[in-house]
């Protein structure tokens, strides 16, 4: 149903261990963000593809298709940051609107490209995280981290009841398109706003009921789940940690050019 | 062609592209990377004393009522699969909800801090809407101060008698204006403008995102009132026990 868990839960890269991709994800992404250079941003982009779709075994269509994702956000926000509204023309581009002139200077757009290819290559960060780390192991290591328990707890059940819910409303939707329930935009606000209220209404019947499962299974105010221990390779941590090393110092040259 | 006319071609071309390759409209959720490592620090710490105030009432409702701890992730799940679906627009690209004003005057403000923050790392690592580093600035938008006006302006309206499904409506409205402006002023601060600096690059933020926004906006007030309504009729009891309804107000 989500495309990206399901992916994930396909990936080869699955069962390495998770604090290890997790320290892997966020140590990239940290240095990737902090970084300057356009290096950085390709090396990270192309290692990151590498990992997740030569070695995790994802399909690169989909790959490419789940880039497009935040193109949008991409697009139109550089274009506000490119584009000026004066008086004056700037150097590397202006066209005349009356008197003032919708105009960008080079530096700008220079300093956009590398916010866009450092964003992207942000982005393939992440998705190297969501699409070889299922949730649950993303909490496991949440928990190593000492986030409050009941945080992670909750965290757990609204994964769980994500799924659910979801299944519940594509039912809802299924029975109201079968009944004609979007054949105009009326219909469509309507019907879209009845299936949000029976669902708010399923859900809450719901949680009573697990409540109750819970508590006949010997809930006592914590849920015990037994995380399944993966140790992590020597080589890959060596590996990383190299890797690390080389993006810090390309991060701090960076700076210091 | 003139001049002018070449020019006025090329506008409505890129114009066009704007729209035609924007196809998913999502609330504005800043993206993977797009703000500066200070920024991103800055914001997470901003929202640190809404996050603790939000769990410390959490905590204080499972204290009372263990069974509030199925109620509470219910209502994060209701967050995010309502956020997460398709919503009827009129332009015909795909567009979704917040589903935070609605949250926020069901649930309360404090609530929804903490929950908010979970659906928003749950939207980054399952939908890839937003992400890891922006996670303190979305959820400064989002879960802070959209809610935190749209329980406001809900609560003013019933101090003031206005009608309630007006009340509902303009609490889900503007909360989710205030979201976007408070995005459009974030990234302004990270990223002023050469001419005019971070005001004249928060309205240029403000009026790139403004035709996607706007009517999201209204659709989202609209639904909202339509399943409070739904609410109403149909699930008293349960309105209820979530706190929404106060004995009075409920026969």
């Amino acid at each position: 149903m989500i495309v990206i868990d399901k992916l994930c839960y396909q990936s080869k890269l699955r069962y390495v261990n998770a604090s290890e991709k997790f320290v892997y994800a966020v140590l990239t992404l940290a240095m990737c963000v902090a970084s300057r250079s356009a290096l950085t941003a390709a090396v990270v982009f192309f290692v990151n593809v590498y990992l997740t779709v030569a070695k995790g075994g994802i399909p690169f269509a989909r790959y490419g298709k789940l880039l497009l994702i935040p193109a949008a956000f991409l697009l139109v926000s550089t274009t506000a940051l490119v584009v000026n509204l004066s008086r004056v023309p700037l150097d590397a581009f202006a066209f005349p609107m009356g008197g003032w002139y919708l105009t960008g200077s080079t530096s700008s757009v220079l300093e956009a490209l590398r916010l866009c290819y450092k964003a992207l290559a942000a982005v393939t960060c992440l998705y190297f995280l969501s699409l070889t780390t299922v949730m649950t192991d993303i909490l496991g290591v949440l928990r190593k981290l000492h986030i409050p328990g009941l945080v992670i707890e909750l965290m757990m059940l609204i994964y769980r009841f994500i799924f659910l819910l979801m299944e519940t409303a594509s039912a809802i939707t299924t029975s109201q398109n079968s009944r004609l329930a979007n054949r105009d935009y009326r219909t469509k606000l309507r019907s879209f706003g009845g299936m949000g209220s029976a669902l708010l209404v399923r859900s809450i019947k719901r949680s009573g009921a697990l409540y109750d499962a819970m508590e006949a299974r010997c809930y006592d105010g914590e849920l015990k789940v037994l995380p399944e221990e993966r140790p992590a390779k020597k080589r890959e941590i060596l590996f990383i940690a190299g890797y690390e090393t080389v993006l810090l110092g390309m991060a701090v040259w960076s700076w210091v050019r | 062609m003139t001049k002018r006319e070449k020019l006025l071609l090329k506008a409505s071309v890129a114009f066009a592209l704007l729209f035609a390759i924007a196809p998913t409209v999502n609330a504005m959720h800043i993206m993977e990377g797009y703000l500066p490592a200070g920024y991103c620090v800055a914001w997470g710490v901003i929202c640190l004393p809404f996050l603790i105030a939000g769990f410390i009432s959490l905590k204080n409702k499972i204290k009372t009522n263990r069974r509030n701890l199925t109620l509470i992730a219910m209502s994060g799940a209701f967050i995010f699969v309502i956020s997460s679906l398709k919503i009827p627009s009129v332009t015909g690209s795909c567009s979704h909800m917040t589903g935070t004003g609605l949250g926020a005057i069901l649930f309360g403000p404090a609530s929804v801090s903490v929950l908010g923050i979970i659906v928003l790392i749950f939207q980054a690592v399952l939908l890839a809407h937003g992400g890891l580093t922006t996670l303190g600035a979305n959820t400064f938008s989002m879960a802070v101060a959209g809610p935190l006006v749209a329980f406001g302006i809900y609560k003013l309206c019933g101090k003031l008698n206005v009608n309630r499904r007006v009340s509902v409506f303009l609490a889900a409205f503007l909360g989710d204006i205030f979201t976007y402006c408070v995005t459009s002023v974030q990234l302004a601060l990270a990223y002023p403008s050469e001419v005019g600096g971070t005001a004249a690059s928060a309205v240029k933020f403000l009026g790139v995102f403004a035709p996607t926004q706007m009517p999201l906006a209204v659709i989202e007030g609209i639904l909202t009132v339509v399943i409070v309504i739904g609410l109403e009729t149909y699930a008293v009891p349960e309105l209820r026990n979530i706190g929404f309804l106060k004995g009075k107000e409920a026969e």
